[in-house]
């Protein structure tokens, strides 16, 4: 049963991802432009390899590891700081992202996928009305900004609740005077070595 | 199965004649063919679709590929594939039941899926394409149906491109005693009555139940495919084996 777990992801997201570009209307030109070329994208954290292909009118999802255009390599945290496209060189030096094959067809789906823009308030006045289309998507708006202050608010006691509650890790003055000392210490260990070089000789 | 006669076949747990058995499936896809994706969700709730995904994963299709989708049916697995191979690669539905392939075209259109395909009514032991013709051969819940297994394989060789590979999406033999007697008794009680009730015909369920059962297990399987010519031939056992999918190159 376990086995057909990825086709599923595949074919919920394919369906999701035709809904969304099917909606934005700026997507058939970006499209053109990668149709018929696929990325393959492998998270650490996954077994599975998801290979991105696009056609004229939609992104097609599949598992597979078949030879593809162009692979990313990386974990899910990576994944999510690759909305800065400015970190890209970093994390690359960094090791966190391994690219192969044609890093223009990396750039060409991620461009892609940032500039989806779904023109959800418009769909949903065709059902809905304006005015009330209106009012859910700010009712939404809302709900998100509500949700990633929590999320802040939570993580920023996790890390209180760590440190000073349970003492589990440092504060951050624990760990620059840990630092300095460990610095303090490699120089100390270097003069030594170089100390003891010479006296050899 | 062993005191067969050399000119008859099986017909789920009948034997009939060889010359019977095209007339005799014939019959019970015409009278399925209108509710047969409705029967398909019901009957699998709804896996079938992640099994024939599975396939399509398999495959390695790419864009400009030329694909054989046989006893394509309804055209699901048709539909995968149209999308992947794209403006410069082409789908060929295939299918020896005039019904089937009419509810295919239909649905098929309806998904607006035009471009690249092409129908075509055709007996898989005598396929009528040239020789290194496809990428891609797939045959999805057909095999079972076919009365000259052996010459259906040989026939695909001969028209698959060298590289190109055969994929056999079939029932097959579960894994497992107690999901055997689960499925028993699920396919031959229950299903049946399902049919009668969905499709009004519960004679050509039982039939599907039956032929399940005769169709060879994975290895014999395998071992028909190897004997066609087929290489590196593998197989995946899905939902614990109650479907196999078969996979052979031709080098």
């Amino acid at each position: 049963m376990l086995s057909l777990v990825p086709q599923l992801i595949c074919a919920t997201l394919e369906k999701v991802l035709h809904k969304v570009v099917a909606m934005d209307p700026a997507s058939p030109a970006l499209l053109q432009k990668i149709q018929g070329k696929q990325l393959a994208l492998q998270l650490q954290e996954l077994p599975w390899r998801f290979v991105l292909s696009a056609t004229t009118e939609s992104l097609l999802l599949n598992q597979h590891n078949e030879k593809v255009d162009c692979v990313i390599s990386t974990d899910l945290a990576t994944l999510q700081q690759l909305n800065d496209p400015g970190q890209l060189t970093r994390l690359i030096k960094q090791d966190k992202l391994q690219i192969d094959g044609d890093l223009q067809v990396a750039q060409q789906f991620s461009s892609l996928l940032q500039q989806l823009d779904p023109d959800w308030q418009q769909h949903l006045s065709g059902w809905l009305g304006d005015a009330l289309a209106h009012k859910v998507a700010m009712a939404i708006k809302q709900l998100q900004l509500y949700i990633q202050t929590q999320l802040k608010q939570l993580e920023h006691a996790a890390v209180e609740l760590a440190q000073d509650e349970l003492a589990l890790s440092p504060t951050q003055a624990e760990m620059n005077q840990f630092s300095r000392d460990v610095s303090q210490l490699q120089a100390r260990l270097d003069q030594l070595s170089r100390h003891n070089a010479f006296r050899q000789e | 199965m062993t005191d067969q006669q050399p000119d008859s076949t099986h017909f789920g747990f009948k034997t009939v004649k060889q010359t019977e058995k095209v007339s005799l499936v014939a019959n019970v896809f015409h009278s399925v063919a209108a509710k047969y994706d409705l029967m398909n969700d019901v009957m699998s709730m709804g896996i079938h679709r992640l099994w024939k995904r599975f396939t399509i994963d398999c495959s390695g299709v790419r864009p400009g590929h030329q694909v054989l989708d046989l006893a394509g049916g309804t055209g699901d697995i048709t539909a995968l594939f149209s999308k992947r191979v794209g403006p410069t690669g082409k789908v060929i539905l295939a299918d020896i039941n005039e019904s089937m392939l009419n509810v295919g075209r239909d649905k098929l259109r309806d998904l607006g899926l035009v471009n690249n395909i092409d129908y075509v009514q055709a007996n898989a032991e005598a396929l009528p394409f040239a020789d290194n013709s496809f990428d891609i051969i797939s045959i999805g819940f057909g095999l079972r149906n076919v009365t000259d297994k052996d010459a259906a394989l040989r026939s695909m060789y001969r028209v698959l491109k060298p590289g190109g590979r055969l994929l056999v999406l079939e029932f097959s033999k579960p894994e497992y005693e107690w999901l055997s007697k689960v499925y028993d008794l699920y396919s031959f009680k229950l299903l049946p009555a399902i049919g009668g009730l969905v499709a009004n015909d519960k004679e050509s369920y039982q039939y599907l139940a039956e032929s399940i059962r005769m169709h060879p297990d994975q290895d014999t399987l395998k071992q028909m495919m190897e004997t066609a010519g087929f290489e590196h031939v593998s197989y995946h056992n899905l939902t614990g084996g109650i479907v196999a999918l078969h996979k052979g190159y031709k080098f």
